[in-house]
């Protein structure tokens, strides 16, 4: 399934703490750059609709070109955020699910700072998976 | 698969926690220990927050908040819910646990009380009492301000023992 896609967790005083190109599409060096730069726009807006709705999962807040922004924000300091092309909602809940999951683990570890950087190469090859099983 | 521990376990943990801080790691500064023990209490607090609030949707106000740390977070964590809980509206929140399960179990020995002293020999039991368990309320009091300040409350908690084994946290929400 070809489709570009950016995945980011950004912390408190957002600043990111994790960051993944999942697309299965080979991008040029500036495309990279773009997508955390449309990511980082979005924040505002999703610190505006945090407030109108109590739900977890955002989805579509932002358009550019052709991309797609969708947030999934944990308990107003921890947002997952990801940018793609694809229609694929249901896919996308699940996928932000699983990674909530993955995130509450990586947390419970005693020796982890909650809002630093997570640089486990566990947590990354389980993320990709997981984009490549629900993107 | 759950793993359980015993209750007696964390009950010695707690009690050992205190004792060791207070006399062998800050055995020169024991005014120190406090912050430290709460400072343990807010990780935990803060990590067992994560947990508790996974499948839920976010709260909307500080009540909401308030009223899930009484009864989702304490049950789980001490298998029952706060009996009472009290507020001002601006800003302050009462609550009391008639029974402190951590604390259910402790008693004061009246022969500690030293004699010789002018003063009413149970007022001066009620003193060591409130001081020695004083300090094995910092931990639960860590906690509760962990478990807020992830769901976006940052405030300050103090612990009222007036009269054991039922004990109050005062939650103070910073404006």
């Amino acid at each position: 399934m070809a489709n570009t896609a950016c995945f980011m967790i950004v912390s408190k005083n957002d600043i990111p703490i994790y960051e993944a190109e999942v697309g299965t599409v080979p991008k040029k060096e500036d495309a990279a750059h773009q997508h955390q730069f449309i990511l980082h726009a979005a924040l505002d807006i999703v610190q505006d609709m945090a407030w109108t709705t109590s739900a977890m999962f955002l989805k579509a807040i932002d358009r550019f070109n052709d991309l797609v922004v969708s947030v999934y924000i944990k308990v107003i300091h921890t947002r997952l955020m990801l940018l793609h092309d694809s229609r694929n909602d249901d896919g996308i809940k699940s996928f932000f699910q699983e990674v909530h999951e993955l995130y509450i683990k990586t947390l419970l570890n005693p020796l982890y700072l909650p809002g630093s950087r997570i640089t486990s190469s566990h947590f990354d090859t389980k993320v990709r998976a997981l984009a490549r099983k629900y993107l | 698969m759950v793993r359980e521990v015993a209750e007696s376990c964390v009950e010695s943990l707690m009690a050992e926690i205190v004792s060791s801080y207070c006399k062998g790691v800050y055995a020169n500064k024991p005014e120190l220990a406090a912050p430290r023990i709460e400072a343990i209490g807010f990780q935990v607090g803060h990590r067992l927050s994560e947990r508790y609030t996974m499948d839920r949707p976010r709260f909307t106000d500080h009540l909401e908040a308030i009223k899930f740390i009484c009864k989702d977070f304490w049950s789980d964590l001490f298998k029952k819910q706060i009996d009472n809980l009290k507020t001002n509206h601006r800003g302050t929140f009462v609550l009391q646990d008639n029974r402190f399960r951590w604390l259910a179990h402790m008693s004061v020995d009246p022969s500690l009380v030293t004699s010789g002293s002018i003063q009413d020999p149970s007022a001066m039991a009620e003193n060591e009492a409130a001081q020695a368990t004083g300090l094995h309320l910092y931990f639960p009091c860590g906690i509760i301000r962990g478990a807020l300040s992830n769901l976006g409350i940052p405030c300050a908690v103090s612990a009222d023992i007036s009269n054991l084994p039922a004990c109050s946290f005062v939650v103070r929400i910073k404006v």
